[in-house]
């Protein structure tokens, strides 16, 4: 930077941010100030380099070839994440309604009568599955896979 | 200008609906400005070749979200802004460009104007990242304060003030190279 007092303008001057009494006002100080066209000078040199532009070559069949690469790719991990997920749900499923109470001995045809909660609800399980509780352990599996494919299609589509 | 809004909201709904052809021509539009971004924000030619690619990657991953062709640029360049700040991130560096590359960039060897590219860049390269994606974007032709304001995030007034700031800046870093920059001029 120079030490002209009107150096700070150059800038502006180049931005074309100068109203149009200061821009002029600058022009007449440019023309008898040495120092201000120096800088001037070494501004333009500046703001010419700025404003060039590179080209990165022929990229289109490059991009292309990637994009269908990375669409492959995202479908098969997609496909990858729901098998996962539906897996984690059925392990999840089996864990808890059939491998817990039997290790523990547990009655579980006790604790799903549902009639001592809702009469509506136990009859309605009454007739889908009758007196049997293999009927109703089968159909929480299937909610839990079901529910883990849902969650895991909902989260491959938000990504 | 009008109709070249239209061709460029013909192409995106084109590419949308997963056109090739329109996807071909948005890259062929817009590569120079997505590649000069990344060059001036990592100083790597060759990283930045594959970082261009890499942006028109998630831009056509991501097209569906363009509602109008308006703010097509500003979000192709915030795509490419962050591209270019993930690969600082891990790389970690600061790099600073070789006259073969800056030869590469060019396409001729004129070694005033080659000198005056790398001391230029080499400036650049020590400003903040939001003063070189800002001065990049200022001085692109046909970028307009508008978009460079969406890009940056900030309002219209506040974008020459930042500008003229950025400037000061680099001119800071160039002190002392005043008589390259003009022999080359």
């Amino acid at each position: 930077m120079n030490s002209c007092p009107q150096a700070e303008k150059i800038i502006y001057y180049c931005l074309g941010a100068l109203a149009d009494k200061a821009k002029e006002d600058f022009e007449i100080h440019l023309k008898s100030c040495e120092l201000c066209q120096h800088e001037l000078g070494v501004e333009m040199a500046i703001e010419n380099e700025l404003s060039q532009e590179f080209e990165p070559g022929f990229v289109e069949n490059r991009i292309r070839a990637r994009l269908e690469l990375r669409q492959a790719q995202d479908m098969r991990s997609f496909w990858l994440y729901a098998f996962r997920m539906a897996v984690y749900g059925l392990t999840a499923a089996i864990i808890g309604f059939v491998l817990i109470p039997f290790l523990l001995k547990f009655p579980l045809e006790s604790v799903l009568d549902l009639s001592k909660y809702t009469d509506g609800a136990a009859e309605l399980l009454g007739k889908l599955a009758p007196g049997n509780a293999f009927f109703v352990i089968l159909g929480f599996c299937f909610i839990a896979v079901f529910i883990a494919s849902m969650y895991s299609l909902a989260q491959i589509r938000r990504l | 200008m009008k109709s070249t809004n239209d061709d460029l909201e013909n192409l995106i709904r084109r590419a949308k609906d997963g056109d090739e052809q329109a996807m071909t021509r948005l890259v062929t539009i817009h590569k120079a400005l997505v590649f000069t971004i990344v060059l001036r924000m990592t100083n790597d030619y060759y990283a930045s070749q594959d970082l261009t690619q890499e942006t028109f990657i998630k831009v056509f991953l991501n097209i569906k979200k363009v509602k109008n062709a308006q703010h097509f640029r500003p979000w192709m360049c915030t795509i490419a802004r962050n591209v270019a700040r993930d690969y600082f991130r891990k790389s970690k560096r600061r790099r600073t460009i070789s006259l073969e590359e800056v030869k590469n960039v060019q396409g001729h060897s004129n070694l005033e104007m080659t000198r005056r590219r790398m001391i230029i860049q080499d400036a650049l390269a020590k400003l903040a990242e939001r003063d070189r994606m800002l001065l990049t974007l200022a001085y692109y032709e046909g970028f307009n304060l508008s978009e460079v304001a969406e890009v940056m995030k900030m309002t219209e007034s506040n974008i020459k003030i930042s500008i003229h700031r950025a400037r000061r800046r680099l001119r800071k870093h160039l002190e002392g190279y005043e008589h390259e920059l003009l022999s080359a001029g």
